[in-house]
Order: structure tokens, then sequence, then C-alpha cells
């Protein structure tokens, strides 16, 4: 783990299949994956689980919809799932390590990859900006503002 | 679906944080306001290539211009910087919200039917 990339760890009381089947199948999709106050109904769920297959899922709210349209990048069960949001560029990373105690490890990385940005030596730059983006803000914050 | 106005703004502010020069200008600007002379005094590059990449800064509302004197002096946009921190607060949220409710949706599957 770096501390250049958005990264989230939780650990889970349940076996890792169970867990990549909740990551993975509509059915379980629909009772975890919108925000609180949106619903995500099953039949607004597509998930074709194949590398270049499509991951999109309807929330509806009292306030509006969003749709999340992603493009599979990488599908290895049950420990490995990645996908691309076209629109956004946002690269995002779900890895399942099974603890061997009956309990499941995830951990999501996530990228935000501009266009412009998506050869390597230039996110190497924007990785370093994000990092040197939290510093000004923490020092902008403290009332360092001239 | 296409690209919001938050995303292009979004990409507009990692691509100008994304070049060294550009990161550094920032820093400079985060002590006080200064000219594009001044800003260009450290570097070997030409005037004009940091014009250019003041440009860059500018487009992406990073930083802003001074109208009135002739020297237009570049300062830094506070907002624009917290745009781009509460983008990466925002996906945490998210992220740690959506596991809170994975946690009990296995629970509840645990503790009833387990297919």
């Amino acid at each position: 783990m770096t501390d250049d990339e958005l990264v989230y760890r939780r650990v889970f009381r349940a076996p890792r299949d169970l867990v990549w089947r909740c990551l993975t199948e509509p059915a379980e999709l629909q009772h975890f994956w919108g925000p609180h106050g949106m619903a995500t109904p099953v039949d607004g769920i597509v998930v074709e689980l194949r590398p270049g297959g499509r991951f999109e899922t309807l929330m509806l709210g009292g306030s509006g919809s969003h749709r999340m349209v992603a493009t599979f990048t990488e599908v290895v069960p049950p420990q490995r799932l990645a996908w691309v949001e076209p629109a956004s560029g946002m690269h995002t990373t779900s890895t399942l390590d099974d603890l061997g105690d009956g309990s499941t490890a995830v951990v999501i990385h996530q990228r935000y990859v501009p266009q412009a940005l998506r050869a390597p030596e230039a996110r190497a730059g924007f990785l370093t900006s994000l990092d040197k983006l939290e510093r000004h803000l923490a020092r902008l914050v403290q009332g360092d503002r001239s | 679906m296409g690209t919001t106005v938050e995303d292009q703004r979004l990409d507009a502010l990692f691509t100008a944080l994304a070049d060294r020069t550009r990161r550094d200008i920032v820093a400079r600007l985060s002590e006080g306001e200064a000219t594009v002379k001044e800003l260009a005094a450290p570097y070997v590059m030409s005037m004009q290539a940091v014009s250019q990449h003041i440009r860059v800064l500018e487009r992406s509302g990073l930083i802003s211009r001074g109208r009135h004197r002739q020297t237009r002096p570049c300062r830094l946009e506070p907002a624009a910087l917290e745009t781009a921190v509460s983008w990466i607060e925002q996906s945490r949220r998210t992220w740690s919200e959506r596991m809170d409710r994975l946690d009990a949706h296995l629970a509840r599957r645990q503790a009833g039917e387990d297919r």
C-alpha cells in the first residue's frame, strides 16, 4: 500500500466466495451498492463478468438518479475485479484476500485517470500531484493564505 | 453518457497539476501573488514557456490574474484546490459507506438463508 493512491481496506467476517458473489451478482449488489437514500433496483444493474464486459448500475433517489457506466478490465474470480469508468477515467480495482479464518479482506484501489494522463509517465506525475495537493490544502486551511 | 462539467473541471485540474513546473508554480503562489516575470526567474526556460504553463493553470481555475495592473500578478485560487480534494474525500466516503452496507448485508446473508 502506498499513500499516493486512494485505498480502502475492510475485513468482512464472511468467506471469500460469498463476498465475491456480493460484489458481482446484481441480486446481491442491489442491497448495498447505492449510497444512503438511493435505491439500486436489480433490473438497473448490468454485470457482464468478463474483461471488456459492461458493469452498470442505476441509482435512484428522491433528488434524481445517477448511472454508473463502467467496463471490466480484469475479472479473476474470486480474488480480483477491476473496472474503468470511461466518462470520468476513474479506475477501480477490488482485491479479495482469504484470511484463512473464514474472513475476507477487501481492498479497493481507486485512481482517477484523466484522458490526458493515461500514459505511465504522466500518471506518476499525477499521483505525486495528489500528495502535494493535500499538503497544500492543509497549509491553506491552517490559515496560511496570504 | 457524456462527461459532466464537473468531470471536465477535474480533468483540467489534474492535468494542470500533473506537470512538475506547474506544481512548483502553485507551491510558490501559495506564499503570495507574483508576476509572470517573478515566477519565471528561477527557471532556465523562456518567459514564453513559463507563460504557457501559467495559461494552463489559469484555464484550470487554479490561479487567476489581476485585471488592472500592467503586470497582472498571478494568485492562487484555493477553491479550485478544494474541488480536487473534495473529489478525493467524496470517493473515500462513498466506498467507506458502501463497505458498511456490504458488511450488514453479509451478516444478514449468513444469518438467514444461505444459498
